[in-house]
């Protein structure tokens, strides 16, 4: 692997959530364009890593931060970056679908340019663009103007995936993104990272063990045992963390004696 | 072996909800338990001219129970007593707050639609004396002045109320607790001490005379709990995901909010702006305090005693006379009208242009 470069890397994350340590000492590097899963039984932290690639974890009051995250050799974290900006660069689509209840197909995956106060000069061609990478064009091409809840639920998770892309991002992080999806609609969602995965890094927090096998380059298995904070237990191609894992504890989860 | 399930229309039988489905047996004893009581009840009264309250609670009631408990007890055995009983408690109670809510309208209705006319409702009080006939003068003055009034406090009331609430749900504060302490104690505040305390601060103090402004003062306190809670209640409800969405999109907390929370909370802040008016513009205590009353139009709210419904009601009922008592029912229901359109109007407009599907 060491001819690839990185776009984002975390190193040594720690959070804390008011006393309470859950993640500690975090290293992991996501390689340019691949899709990198993170699995691990619930509460062993992933979601809130995968918060602190975009400092999205800064909306709990209680959250604190030790460490570096290095967006194309930045730190996030760095004196006098807003993390207003970072989210601009670093996408996120969540567990369950969120369109914005108020507004058109349109409005939606236009919503991050008038809610960064950005401007665009040719807004039919983004929204076309975005909906097409998304793979939703076809469904809703003829209905731009309808209400985004008119849709179905995986739609409605590919529509704000458009919504994402739509502001360019380099990273997209993705937080159980298949997680309230029925199985096809799932496979949608799923065909289109891969189809993403050329153009951008992205990040797939998932508890699913054959999405992970699916669609990830890399998996990073996380783990938070007796009350200790979460940390990484094992990295690596995907293959070998679930062909050959070398700690027992990997091969336990992944083979689901476990978790 | 193979399972054949046929799923055609045919095979499957109709069903119904099974609260819908309702034997003849059971429509025609229910009828019965239904009719008979009140026949009996109406047959009484006509017979002994018994008073209607009187056989309501002694000949109905009792009679209509017993019908209840024997359908329940032929059509679904020992455990369909209950269920008759409970029919009939809901029944008689629900009624029983109709009534009460209808026979109030009712009443304004009955007695002051007689007062409504062109003139009642454009016309000012110049010159007009407690015994004038009813075809002469109105409440035109008192519309425009509790209009006014009341404008003016929501203009002042809406965006405290929203800021309140926005400190209360959008923000780390640290004195939310004192916040909220001091909302619960306003929302107990009696009107006429909020009144008489504007009164002392700039009428008694020689500040200002009679003035619209200082009732409009005077109503803040008692309408800005209202819209603050109801407006903290609405922004509550809005999915924490949609506010998430929004700044993972790389927007600054204030446009999250403006351009998603705001618009999804829209219609329960409407709810709140209209209580918080439902909540002042029948209040009389502190109007007669501050605005006093007036026979002619006032359109300063700044200069001069102010006439309003309330007091208007209040000055001609304590009269005595029937053309006054019947001003003061025409006011009531002109009351009731304004808030009836200012709350049909707001839920129109507030209606969500976009609307999620079945």
């Amino acid at each position: 692997m060491s001819n690839l470069s990185y776009h984002l890397r975390a190193e040594d994350v720690n959070v804390w959530f008011g006393e309470r340590h859950v993640l500690k000492n975090v290293n992991l590097a996501f390689p340019t364009n691949q899709v990198t899963a993170l699995i691990g039984p619930s509460g062993c932290g992933k979601s809130t890593f995968i918060r602190t690639l975009n400092r999205m974890h800064e909306l709990i009051p209680s959250a604190g931060f030790a460490g570096k995250v290095l967006l194309d050799d930045e730190d996030i974290y760095g004196d006098g970056i807003d993390p207003v900006k970072v989210r601009l660069n670093v996408g996120m689509v969540f567990q369950k679908p969120n369109p914005f209840p108020t507004m058109s197909i349109q409005e939606n995956v236009l919503s991050g340019l008038k809610l960064s106060g950005r401007k665009n000069s040719n807004n039919e061609e983004l929204v076309e663009t975005s909906l097409r990478r998304a793979s939703i064009w076809n469904e809703v091409k003829d209905r731009l103007g309808d209400p985004a809840l008119s849709l179905s639920g995986g739609q409605q998770q590919r529509l704000c995936i458009a919504r994402s892309l739509a502001m360019g991002p380099k990273v997209l992080l993705m937080d159980e993104p298949c997680s309230a999806l029925d199985p096809g609609s799932t496979r949608r969602v799923e065909e289109t990272i891969l189809e993403l995965a050329p153009e951008m890094t992205i990040v797939i927090v998932t508890h699913n063990m054959q999405q992970a096998q699916r669609v990830a380059d890399q998996t990073a298995f996380f783990l938070s045992e007796d009350g200790n904070p979460g940390h990484v237990v094992e990295f690596g191609a995907t293959e070998q963390v679930f062909g050959q894992p070398i700690d027992p504890r990997t091969n336990d989860y992944v083979n689901g004696h476990f978790g | 072996m193979e399972k054949v399930i046929d799923l055609s229309p045919v095979a499957r039988p109709k069903t119904a909800a099974p609260w819908s489905r309702k034997s003849p047996q059971f429509i025609l004893y229910a009828s019965l338990a239904t009719v008979i009581p009140s026949a009996v009840a109406l047959g009484t009264i006509a017979l002994t001219g018994m008073d209607f309250m009187a056989a309501l609670f002694i000949v109905f009631l009792p009679i209509q129970i017993v019908a209840a408990a024997l359908v329940g007890i032929t059509v679904y055995g020992r455990r369909g007593i209950l269920e008759g009983l409970l029919v009939v408690a809901t029944i008689f109670l629900s009624s029983f707050v109709f009534v009460l809510l209808g026979s109030v309208i009712w009443s304004v209705i009955s007695n002051g639609f007689s007062a409504l006319s062109a003139s009642f409702i454009f016309q000012n009080n110049y010159y007009i004396q407690p015994k004038t006939s009813l075809e002469f003068g109105g409440v035109g003055h008192s519309i425009i002045g509790s209009l006014l009034i009341v404008g003016l406090s929501t203009i002042v009331t809406v965006p405290l109320g929203l800021a309140t609430a926005v400190y209360l749900t959008e923000t780390q504060g640290k004195s939310k607790g004192v916040i909220r302490t001091l909302l619960q104690a306003m929302s107990g505040l009696p009107s006429v001490v909020s009144g008489l305390f504007i009164y002392a601060m700039f009428i008694a103090s020689g500040i200002t005379t009679y003035a619209g402004w200082t009732g409009s003062l005077a109503l803040i306190p008692l309408m800005l709990p209202t819209v603050a809670r109801v407006t903290e209640e609405a922004l509550r409800l809005v999915p924490v995901e949609l506010r998430n969405g929004a700044l993972a999109l790389g927007a600054p907390a204030w446009r999250a909010f403006v351009q998603v929370t705001l618009p999804a909370a829209k219609s329960g802040i409407v709810t709140a702006i209209l209580l918080g008016i439902a909540r002042v513009i029948g209040e009389t205590a502190p109007l007669v305090l501050t605005t006093f009353a007036a026979d002619r139009t006032n359109l300063n709210v700044f200069d001069g005693a102010m006439g309003s419904l309330p007091t208007y009601l209040f000055n001609y009922i304590a009269f005595g006379f029937d053309e006054s008592i019947q001003r003061a029912w025409g006011a009531a229901l002109v009351i009731l009208i304004l808030v009836a359109i200012l709350f049909i109007s707001a839920r129109v407009a507030s209606r969500t242009r976009t609307k999620a599907r079945k």
